[in-house]
């Protein structure tokens, strides 16, 4: 392992996790309520500034992050202190590491480590996320935070089984589970003209897996474990950096399964018809790259639309759902693509 | 003994009965102004105008006597018709100026006007114009404008008080009353004039422009000033005595009541003892009466007699309860009366003896066989050991020598008048804060209640002798006021049969003596009030009861 | 009989969802792109710059009126705190150098912090003295003692009467 790996993995890690992932997800927290504001025919977020600058209320994340870190660290008392100190950064962690398979761009060169196993290696990680939501909900010492926590398990865990089925089309047709290899698959043309992205061959997957990711991302309409009308949720005792954490953590998932979703069902950095392998080198590159960045940012765009249209679900409902309507469509979806591949 | 019909419905009432008491004891209302049960009768507002079958016009029925064979009818168009006119022409000069007014709320005028006429004036002109606001005396404000001229403040100060200082003067709408020219209405029952008074002509100065009256709320209680105990009704507004008024009592003050029980409210509250204190050191109620506990009874140990002085302010209750409890414990105990000093009596109310309760604490020393020693000479003795009761001790008191004196000494009362002598201090209620009941020199007993809440720390005298009690090791049992008088009624001769539900709001006389001739119940139109004012106390006896369980 | 509410049983499309969600997003996202793209049909203002015109019949601040020597028509007469269906008003009353009415407050004080601007104290006044019509919306405070509007206050925002009081006589 040579020093220039070194750095150059590094300098990915900061580009990819921080630059990237972090300041979209930190946007994404103006970019919600600009959004909202605008659906809604309000003018939204505008006031915080900077020497007069308030660039369309851009500044918002800025003053918030200011607030954050200037507001009382609260720990209640009888709550497991390290628990509680460490659940804010269990949330925060899964959805930075995420990022190390996914491809950004065609290559090596791309992509901080190219595994092998990229999408099992996203579930495991992706996994750990559920730990965030249950210990600080167990460890504030209050009913109604073990009340959402215990919520959060309960969902996460339902709907990580049908995320993880739905991709199993995908994987079929693919022939693989590393992520460069995927997009590299969907570079090919179906009956020479049409890209065979993943939405094109496996749409139900791509509906159940943006139902089931963003349940696992615990937002409206699956927010029951916040549930701000009844209990609260599971960060409710928490202030400050910690809680921001939390609410930072849930933004930058937002990225992860767009992330995911352009990876898998739209082509990641393909450029439809454009240099399908990838070695063109050059503008097309930089282009291909843009490709995914929009895609994402795209992608971001549908879930805080689908966020603002949608009412809650009743907690039944959401368990109903998971387990009665997701999970059987996703094995519907398998046997049914098996058998398309059988025939073929 | 004649017969007669009101309305139809037939009295027979005593010879001399005016109409409108034969009314009253039937309960039919006729309006009146200047008709008073105490007061005679003067029939110049025609308020009580009602129609009888003896004239062809109406008659005052404040005036006229009952008749056998008399019908009377008091709501024909006729008579209703005149109490309209009546009332528009006394209301012709009136300023209305109610907001102003301390009357307003409970004024005779602003009642008779919503129910008898309930029109606006048709009086187009200037009116009238008198003084106003006049401080005709020390305690009493007068305002000729809203003066109705029904002359009730005039016949009772030349009746009751015996002091005939007002008259009316002038005639016709420039009438109104006055003072002789540099007299002053001075009389120390001045301010039962005010209380006559239907309207806010005479208002009282102590509560002017104190407290709306519809914001009070009343409690039947008893007056401490002399031994007399008049009734009194205390009115309170956001915890705070705002005025006492008289209460109509037949057995001891008829409607009276004199100027210095009713403004001795105002001292009260003034130097209150705020904590208990051990050697001139605040300290926690319940600590220092542990301490106090301890040494005590290291002190009867060590033979030490102990000597109680009794405040004639504590409660029959209270002063049971001390003494049953030093009887057991303490057998040798020495025992004085202290309190306040004689005063000079008078032919009306007030009484020689400035305390409420003497003659309730002799009762109950005499029940246990109890000679007291005078108070003045108690010092000269040197106790060693002294408990005082008391809501005040005078500061000519004999008392405090006595605690002076003695080694271990402890005060319980409401002011802080001994000041750091004393080993112990423990605060006590006052007498507006007080449950129980007094007998007063002609041995009516009536009962006491607490019109204010007392401070936090302070204490009811028999909750702090039960309290002492349980420390000492011999528990007095039910210490609650029921329980207290149960025992009561049980070891005293003149209590026996009593009940506390039954001391209503007139009292009860123990016995008769030559005394209270002068006391001698009022003839007839009483006869309804008995079971109204029995009404009015209902809600007190209720938190009574609440405060006891 | 009360109306009967037609109620459609939901049809395959709506059960099944998905067309629904569908038909909110496209909803949503035209609302998105018409205020994105053409800047209109905002219907709020911006606040503290921008404020729209109260009715003339708003119930704000409380003010005391005055008479046409400028001292306060108010003369204690209590009748707005006994129609305060919240308490809020504390009145002590004293003597005044106007021999006409005698009485007036020394202290008139509204605890804003409790008043609900119903108005009662308005219509029980029997001088015209206590208006909620000045117009001016309640400013929070930072302590509650800034919520106490004493006497001074009140009176700062009145004005002389046009109703005569006393009666017309007088």
């Amino acid at each position: 392992m040579d020093l220039t790996f070194l750095l150059m993995t590094l300098l990915k890690i900061v580009l990819i996790c921080f630059v990237f992932a972090m300041i979209l997800g930190a946007i994404l927290t103006w970019g919600e309520r600009k959004l909202s504001a605008v659906v809604q025919d309000r003018i939204g977020p505008n006031r915080a500034s900077i020497l007069g600058v308030t660039a369309l209320g851009l500044m918002h994340p800025i003053a918030d992050m200011l607030k954050a870190f200037t507001k009382e660290d609260f720990v209640p008392a009888g709550a497991n202190r390290f628990l509680f100190a460490m659940a804010p950064m269990l949330a925060m962690v899964p959805p930075l590491v995420v990022f190390a398979v996914v491809p950004f761009g065609p290559g090596p060169d791309f992509v901080i480590a190219p595994l092998d196993t990229g999408v099992l290696f996203i579930f495991a990680i992706g996994g750990m996320g559920i730990y965030g939501a249950t210990l600080g909900g167990w460890s504030s010492n209050n009913s109604f935070a073990l009340l959402g926590s215990l919520r959060a398990a309960a969902q996460m865990i339902s709907y990580e089984v049908s995320m993880g089925l739905n991709l199993v089309g995908i994987f079929m047709i693919f022939g693989t589970v590393s992520l460069s290899n995927i997009v590299l698959g969907q570079g090919q043309l179906l009956w020479g003209w049409l890209p065979m992205w993943g939405i094109v061959v496996q749409p139900v997957a791509f509906i159940l897996f943006m139902t089931a990711s963003m349940a696992e991302n615990k937002r409206a309409p699956f927010d029951l474990p916040e549930g701000e009308s009844e209990i609260l949720g599971y960060n409710l005792e928490y202030s400050s950096m910690r809680f921001a954490l939390f609410f930072l953590s849930e933004f930058v998932e937002i990225v992860v399964i767009a992330a995911m979703a352009a990876t898998l069902f739209f082509g990641g950095w393909q450029i439809p018809w454009v240099d399908p392998q990838g070695t063109a080198g050059g503008w097309i590159t930089v282009g291909q790259v843009a490709a995914f960045v929009g895609k994402v940012v795209f992608l971001c765009w549908v879930q805080l639309i689908i966020r603002w249209t949608l009412p809650r679900f009743r907690y039944d409902q959401v368990m109903a759902l998971g387990w009665k309507y997701l999970l059987p469509l996703s094995l519907l979806n398998i046997v049914a693509t098996a058998v398309v591949l059988a025939m073929l | 003994m004649p017969t007669l019909k009101i309305d139809g419905r037939e009295i027979t009432v005593k010879d001399g009965t005016r109409v409108i008491e034969a009314a009253d004891a039937l309960g039919i209302p006729i309006p009146r102004f200047c008709y008073h049960p105490g007061l005679p009768v003067a029939a110049n507002c025609r308020m009580c105008l009602v129609e009888t079958n003896r004239a062809p016009k109406p008659v005052p029925s404040c005036h006229d006597f009952c008749g056998d064979g008399m019908e009377v009818q008091t709501a024909t168009e006729k008579v209703i018709e005149a109490r309209r006119a009546v009332l528009e022409y006394i209301l012709l000069n009136h300023p209305v100026d109610c907001p102003t007014c301390d009357q307003a709320g409970e004024c005779d005028l602003q009642d008779q006007y919503f129910e008898y006429d309930h029109k606006p004036s048709r009086h187009a002109f200037r009116k009238a114009h008198k003084p106003k606001a006049r401080a005709i005396g020390p305690r009493v404000v007068y305002d000729a404008e809203r003066c109705i001229n029904c002359t009730r403040c005039v016949r009772f100060c030349e009746d009751i008080a015996g002091a005939p200082q007002l008259r009316q003067i002038q005639r016709g709408e420039k009438a109104y009353i006055d003072v002789f020219p540099g007299t002053e209405l001075d009389n120390p029952y001045s301010m039962c004039a005010a209380d006559v008074c239907p309207v806010g002509a005479l208002t009282v100065r102590d509560f002017r422009f104190k407290c709306r009256v519809w914001f009070m709320k009343g409690t039947q209680s008893v007056c401490g000033e002399c031994s007399r105990g008049c009734s009194v009704r205390v009115d309170t507004y956001k915890n705070e005595v705002q005025r006492i008024v008289p209460r109509h009592n037949p057995n001891v003050n008829q409607y009276w009541a004199c100027d210095a029980g009713r403004t001795a409210f105002h001292s009260f509250d003034e130097g209150r003892l705020e904590a208990a204190r051990v050697r001139g050191r605040d300290t926690d109620f319940d600590q220092a009466l542990d301490q106090f506990a301890h040494d005590l009874e290291e002190a009867l140990g060590k033979g030490l007699t102990p000597a109680v002085i009794l405040s004639p302010f504590m409660t029959c209750e209270d002063a049971f309860a001390a003494i049953s409890l030093f009887k057991t414990k303490a057998p040798g105990a020495v025992y004085s009366i202290g309190g306040r000093e004689d005063g000079e009596a008078d032919e009306v109310l007030i009484r020689a003896d400035r305390n409420p309760n003497r003659a309730g604490l002799k009762m109950i020393l005499d029940s246990f066989g109890i000679e007291t020693a005078p108070i003045k000479t108690l010092h000269e003795a040197a106790h060693p050991v002294v408990i005082a009761f008391g809501y005040e001790f005078e500061e000519r008191n004999y008392a405090k020598m006595a605690v002076q004196a003695a080694q271990l000494s402890a005060v319980f009362a409401s002011m802080d008048v001994i000041g750091d002598v004393e080993t112990y201090a423990f605060p006590a209620v006052s007498p507006y804060e007080t449950y129980g009941t007094w007998v007063n020199e002609f041995g009516v007993i009536q009962r006491v209640r607490p019109a204010v809440k007392a401070p936090e720390a302070a204490k009811q005298a028999r909750r702090f002798i039960a309290d002492l009690a349980e420390r000492l090791g011999a528990p007095l049992g039910d210490a609650s006021l029921v329980g207290i008088f149960g025992l009561m009624t049980e070891e005293i001769e003149e209590f026996k049969g009593l009940e506390l539900d039954a001391v209503g709001p007139f009292g009860i006389k123990l016995w008769e003596d030559a005394a209270d001739v002068e006391a001698e119940t009022d003839a007839g139109g009483d006869e309804a009030e008995p079971e109204e004012a029995a009404k009015e106390s209902g809600e007190s006896n209720k938190t009574d009861s609440a405060e006891e369980a | 009989m009360g109306k009967l509410v037609d109620r459609p049983e939901p049809d395959v499309m709506i059960q099944s969802y998905l067309p629904e969600v569908w038909n909110g997003m496209k909803r949503v996202s035209k609302h998105f792109f018409a205020n994105l793209l053409m800047k209109k049909g905002y219907v709020t203002i911006q606040y503290p710059e921008q404020k729209i015109d109260y009715a003339p019949r708003f119930r704000g601040n409380h003010r005391l009126m005055h008479r046409e020597d400028g001292t306060v028509r108010c003369v204690a007469c209590f009748l707005c705190s006994t129609a305060c269906p919240a308490d809020c008003i504390s009145i002590v009353a004293g003597e005044t150098d106007n021999r006409d009415v005698e009485k007036a407050p020394v202290k008139f004080e509204i605890d804003h912090l409790r008043c609900i601007f119903c108005g009662f104290c308005e219509e029980a006044c029997p001088c015209d003295a206590i208006r909620l019509d000045s117009g001016e919306h309640r400013v929070p405070a930072f302590t509650r003692k800034d919520e106490m509007s004493g006497k001074e206050d009140l009176l700062s925002r009145g004005g002389p009467s046009i109703s005569k009081q006393g009666g017309e006589f007088k």
